[in-house]
């Protein structure tokens, strides 16, 4: 599972994700990408589990990028605990995907097969997507 | 150099109203520069015709002969602005240039073929996949083809062995190694 070695601080504000996202939202590595077309936020298991989907489809045949990365903590406080007592202890990390963020990208299959390897990744996420080209892209 | 030719209008609105029903109208606002003493013009494209270029260049150089009202100009893209989401244009920025004048532009090269290397169980090592190259503008090619094909493992390959035309100057270092072939 994705996750980063070191971190400064253990735990961080939730934050809010507002707008669009600029970067990280043309295809810069392949020839097919998953786009977002929601924002939310993609945890480690939904990305490891999507990164599994695209390999198992393409039978190890093409080559993947993952354009995302979960670097933010996200804490939990344990069941039947009462309010106070200061913040949750860290549960997982995510990574914050805002509308337009490229996700995955893909190259070495061809169309027919891309499509329906990232329309199988875009279904574990809780948001939706879309399948972009770069023949079809600016 | 891929060359395009395209006709515009003069635009005389300004502001996010008239922008925006601008681009509902099917135009994408555009503004036109260059260097210092070049006058800065504010014009208006077709949408459709401005996208289907824009796919057609797919990023790379491209030398655009803009017909505004009567007068042609030659422009290289600047900028484009795009919605993330929607992938609609939103504004373009055109760079004034004088085809007999040289400047250096990138050029993206491209891998020819596999490396009997590669067929050998190597594993290919791209290192740089864009080259500078000084030259008039219509000179410089679009891309650079590499021929890879008879690379072996341990060999690899410089700017200096490139295909680069007589008449253009490589401004990138000539002992950096593009791609090589090592061993896995």
């Amino acid at each position: 599972m994705l996750s980063p070695k070191k971190v400064k601080h253990r735990k961080v504000f939730t934050g809010k994700m507002r707008g669009v996202a600029h970067r990280g939202s043309t295809i810069s590595f392949g020839e097919y990408a998953l786009k977002a077309v929601e924002g939310g936020k993609l945890t480690a298991q939904q990305i490891e589990a999507a990164r599994i989907a695209i390999n198992r489809k393409i039978k190890r045949g093409g080559k993947v990028w993952i354009r995302v990365f979960p670097d933010k903590p996200v804490t939990k406080k344990p069941a039947e605990t009462r309010m106070g007592k200061g913040k949750g202890s860290p549960e997982s990390w995510v990574a914050p995907v805002k509308p337009g963020r490229i996700i995955y990208e893909l190259t070495g299959v061809d169309e027919a097969m891309a499509i329906r390897a990232l329309t199988l990744a875009g279904n574990k996420f809780p948001f939706a997507t879309k399948v972009v080209t770069k023949r079809t892209s600016i | 150099m891929i060359q395009v030719e395209m006709s515009a209008e003069v635009r005389n609105v300004f502001g996010k109203g008239p922008m925006r029903r601008l681009r509902a109208a099917g135009m994408t606002p555009a503004v036109v520069y260059g260097a210092p003493g070049s006058e800065l013009q504010a014009i208006q494209l077709d949408t459709k015709e401005f996208f289907k270029n824009l796919l057609m260049i797919q990023r790379r150089n491209a030398v655009l002969s803009i017909n505004i009202d009567g007068v042609v100009r030659n422009v290289l893209i600047q900028d484009v602005q795009a919605d993330p989401v929607r992938d609609t244009l939103v504004h373009a920025d055109f760079y004034e240039i004088d085809v007999d004048k040289p400047r250096t532009f990138t050029v993206p090269l491209n891998l020819v073929g596999t490396s009997k290397g590669e067929d050998k169980g190597g594993k290919r090592e791209i290192a740089v996949m864009q080259v500078s190259l000084n030259g008039n503008p219509l000179d410089v090619p679009d891309m650079i083809d590499v021929d890879v094909t008879e690379m072996n493992i341990g060999d690899s390959i410089e700017f200096s062995a490139l295909n680069i035309p007589d008449n253009l100057q490589m401004v990138s270092a000539p002992t950096t190694v593009c791609v090589a072939v090592v061993a896995p």
